[in-house]
């Protein structure tokens, strides 16, 4: 029975891609996002249903070439991914039927809503798939149509250069993970994802590669470069999309692998731990700096990445020291902040999707006081930034709690040079909290507060009504989720002693309440103003006198000044000969791209080379193709002879 | 009976010894050889050893498959090839292949002693002597190496009717190793012929209709070379 609602939503998303492309008219690209607002319900009832009984159906298997069975498994981890994903979705569904619409061409919209809903589907199977085949086809038909959408734009010089990096990265990762189930399947001779009971020897090589691989689609330091290029080119609907649900299912992948091992060594706890810290704390040090909305929400996804990763990493060093409450702890952390940075990434995504739609512009530096004209957009943002920085009583303050929760107990561990590890990532992690709070403080603020700084934040209007509606979904699930979280998890047989927000919630509304009835009862009935406050001489308030975005990151910049590492260069020309009377000249301060200029393009300059020096084999001429040829045969026959 | 040592296994084996050593010679002339002309004859001549060697082996052993495999080589590979090729030959007007690629003739005469010596120590390591009977483990080597050797006419020679022979040579020298080791279904040895006239036809069109010497199709493969972005 419920393995129906699996078939029917499968159908729904393939008919909901072919639709579109079958006829290029609004009503079909409304009943395609119809269809994946229904799937997601569908998916919704099935993932709860699996959390809860913690018994999934069984499905037959398929095959699709003698040899290759795909086999589908919904057990608690891919139904809670499940859950991610339909929560996403349905909230986007509703928001794509109305942003859509905007795209340049009918052509460009119905290819729009075909590929976001086999995008959707795609991510869907690689978290049901039940073996490495079916998990590594549907993990490039993901990649492959998120890359489409990423390119949707492509006569932007800026989208084209996006499109590439994201490609590359994407295939990179695709290859790490090829090399990472080739050796499990070299070791357990089978390609379903099963118990590994080896010894971590044996294992190494599938853990490297599989962090990598997993890493760099998650968007972790040093790999994650391509988020903040791909976001501000994709539609913001994939935006949401791509950071609220396909970074998670990265780490479905990494999860699915890492839970399966029996004996994980305490190195890999250590090494993910480190690499989460420090793509959290380096995330959001870098989005202090950003101006461009989207790409300021792509650097907090990497943030949020690396907290995840945190808690994995927490996790194993917990059950290696044999601390099992505090290991689940971690773990349920780790799981439920994914969850939430799915929904309020999602929600802060699709409603920047709103302004830039409402705006025309991506950089905050131009915006301002868009709260008047875009209240409701407004206030759907401060939901999720309330939620993202981890307020009480919504979701993200939970799932942070419960990691700082395992970090303050983690006293317990014996190892004293774990101890030290674990109280510096601690500092890091702390640190990167209250980073997080300056950064949405100051999105907030410089985009929605103060006077308009431009004539497009001034001429703003508030999005159509489904549009708010798509983003009000992922926000009641976000606060719904941080009310009830202690329900929840103990429905799911997670006791883990969560405070329960309810009652907080309750009194902070009963606070808000208060305050407002006093304010409105004992207050003036009506505004006098006799005189304006002198302003010290200025005659009336001007925009240009608002604090900006530059200036509200400069003392955070001057403090991580190591960090951004600025570099300043500069030409000068003389008129004379011995440069003393200047001429003209120009000064120009930038930030260095580290990880570009110090790790990728090496890389990419030492591939070229090898590349070139490959190339010089490929003469042109039949005859020494027959050469080469020749001389494999020799080889492979001495070889044969004597090393096989 | 005057004939009556024809039925003496001792005096066969020695005959298709005999025949092994002018295989190789054969192999050695196509090497070699600049005439094209004689090419055909030493290919001609080639295929008729092996008929000779495969109806000899008919008499030691008394399989009925090796007797048809010498009837199919001596019309296909005595007859109908040759002189297909030489229609082609005639039409082209090309009768010397003079050049060559990165191995001069004694070069190549050298490296073939090497690659018999290659053979030998290779199929040593998976048959020994005894195991296989003394005259089949050689007549392997010898397959073998043909095999090799024809690899060698096809990158060391320029034109395309001399590469044709080479890759014929290749052919015969799979025969050999199939009459000796691995005792080919003669339905595999009928297929591999008609491959053989389909190459030899393929061939009389590309060299008629296109170029002798390739020069144009070299020209496509430049255009391979992307990476570099060289010009020669």
């Amino acid at each position: 029975m419920l393995e129906a609602f699996i078939y029917v939503s499968f159908i729904a998303f393939i008919s909901g891609t072919v639709l579109p492309l079958l006829c290029r008219s609004k009503n079909a690209r409304k009943a395609s996002f119809g269809l994946s607002l229904l799937s997601s319900i569908l998916l919704l009832v099935f993932a709860g249903t699996v959390l809860y009984t913690g018994k999934g159906p069984t499905f037959p298997v398929f095959r699709f070439l003698p040899g290759l069975d795909f086999t589908l498994v919904a057990d608690r981890l891919s139904a809670g991914f499940i859950l991610l994903i339909a929560a996403v979705v349905s909230g986007v569904s509703i928001y794509s039927i109305e942003y859509v619409e905007h795209a340049k061409s009918e052509a460009r919209k119905s290819l729009q809503a075909s590929l976001t809903n086999l995008f959707i589907l795609a991510m869907l199977m690689v978290v049901l798939a039940g073996n490495m085949v079916g998990f590594l086809v549907f993990w490039e038909i993901m990649s492959l149509s998120s890359l489409m959408l990423v390119l949707h734009d492509y006569s932007s010089e800026e989208n084209k250069k996006a499109g590439l990096f994201y490609f590359i990265m994407t295939s990179l990762s695709t290859a790490f993970l090829f090399m990472g189930f080739i050796s499990l399947f070299r070791l357990t001779d089978s390609a379903e994802f099963g118990p590994l009971d080896y010894s971590t020897n044996d294992l190494t090589l599938p853990f490297l590669c599989l962090f990598t691989g997993f890493g760099i689609k998650a968007g972790l330091v040093p790999f994650h470069k391509w988020l903040p290029y791909a976001h501000p080119a994709a539609p913001s609907s994939i935006s949401a999309l791509m950071s609220g649900v396909m970074l998670k299912v990265a780490i479905y992948g990494f999860l699915r692998f890492l839970l399966s091992v029996s004996a994980p060594e305490l190195w890999w706890g250590t090494l993910i731990l480190m690499v989460g810290s420090l793509s959290a704390v380096l995330g959001v040090i870098y989005a202090l700096k950003e101006s461009d909305i989207k790409r300021l929400l792509a650097y907090s996804s990497i943030e949020n990445i690396g907290i995840i990763f945190t808690g994995i990493g927490l996790y194993l060093i917990f059950k290696l020291e044999g601390l099992q409450y505090l290991a689940l702890l971690s773990l349920a952390g780790a799981c439920f902040h994914a969850f939430n940075h799915a929904l309020f990434k999602s929600l802060l995504f699709l409603c920047a999707g709103s302004v830039v739609h409402a705006t025309g512009t991506r950089n905050i530096e131009a915006l301002g006081g868009l709260v008047k004209s875009m209240p409701h957009t407004a206030a759907l943002f401060l939901i999720g930034s309330v939620s993202i920085v981890g307020l009480p009583p919504t979701s993200g303050f939970v799932s942070e709690m419960m990691l700082f929760q395992a970090y303050f107990y983690s006293s317990a561990v014996p190892d004293p040079l774990l101890k030290v590890l674990l109280i510096i990532t601690l500092s890091v992690f702390a640190l990167t909290s209250a980073l997080a709070a300056t950064l949405f403080v100051k999105i907030f603020g410089i985009t929605f507060l103060a006077l308009p700084r431009t004539k497009c934040a001034q001429e703003a209007a508030e999005v159509p009504k489904p549009m708010l509606l798509g983003e009000a979904v992922p926000a009641a699930f976000c606060i719904l989720s941080g009310l009830f979280s202690s329900q929840i998890l103990n429905l799911l047989g997670f006791d883990l002693g969560i405070p329960d927000m309810l009652p907080l919630g309750l009194i902070l509304a009963g606070a808000c309440g208060i305050v407002w009835l006093v304010v409105r009862n004992s207050g003036p009935t009506k505004a006098r103003i006799s005189k304006e406050t002198w302003g010290c001489g200025i005659l009336a308030q001007h925009p240009t006198m608002e604090y900006s975005s530059a200036g509200f990151s400069e003392p955070l910049v001057v403090i991580f000044k190591k960090i951004y590492r600025t570099e300043i260069s500069s030409t000068r020309t003389y008129s004379d000969t011995r440069e003393s009377i200047f001429k003209n000249g120009t000064a120009r301060m930038y930030l260095i791209k580290v990880f570009e200029k110090r790790l990728y393009l090496p890389v990419a300059s030492a591939v070229s080379h090898v590349s070139s020096q490959v190339s010089r084999m490929q003469s042109g001429k039949l005859d020494t193709y027959v050469l080469y040829v020749f001389i494999a045969v020799l080889t492979l026959m001495t070889f044969t002879r004597y090393f096989a | 009976m005057i004939f009556s040592f024809l039925a003496d296994p001792e005096f066969l084996e020695g005959i298709i010894r005999i025949l092994f050593v002018f295989v190789l010679i054969t192999a050695a002339f196509t090497l070699s050889t600049r005439n094209i002309a004689s090419l055909l004859t030493v290919y001609a001549v080639q295929s008729l050893l092996l008929v000779l060697i495969a109806s000899f082996l008919y008499m030691i052993e008394g399989n009925q498959t090796l007797l048809a495999i010498a009837a199919l080589t001596l019309v296909s590979k005595v007859l109908l090839i040759p002189l297909f090729i030489n229609l082609i030959g005639e039409k082209i007007k090309i009768s010397r292949d003079l050049k060559f690629n990165y191995l001069e003739p004694t070069a190549s005469l050298l490296v073939s002693i090497g690659l018999i010596l290659l053979a030998y120590v290779f199929l040593s390591g998976f048959f020994s002597e005894y195991i296989l009977g003394k005259l089949f483990f050689i007549g392997a080597v010898i397959g073998l190496s043909l095999t090799l050797m024809g690899m060698l006419v096809i990158f060391s020679r320029k034109k395309v009717i001399t590469k044709v022979i080479g890759y014929l040579t290749m052919e015969n020298g799979v025969l050999l190793f199939g009459i000796f080791v691995a005792d080919l279904p003669f339905i595999i040895e009928i297929l591999i012929v008609i491959d053989l006239m389909i190459l030899v036809l393929l061939t009389t069109i590309l060299a008629i209709g296109l170029d002798s010497t390739r020069e144009e199709y070299h020209q496509r493969l430049q255009t391979l070379k992307i990476w570099s972005g060289r010009e020669d």
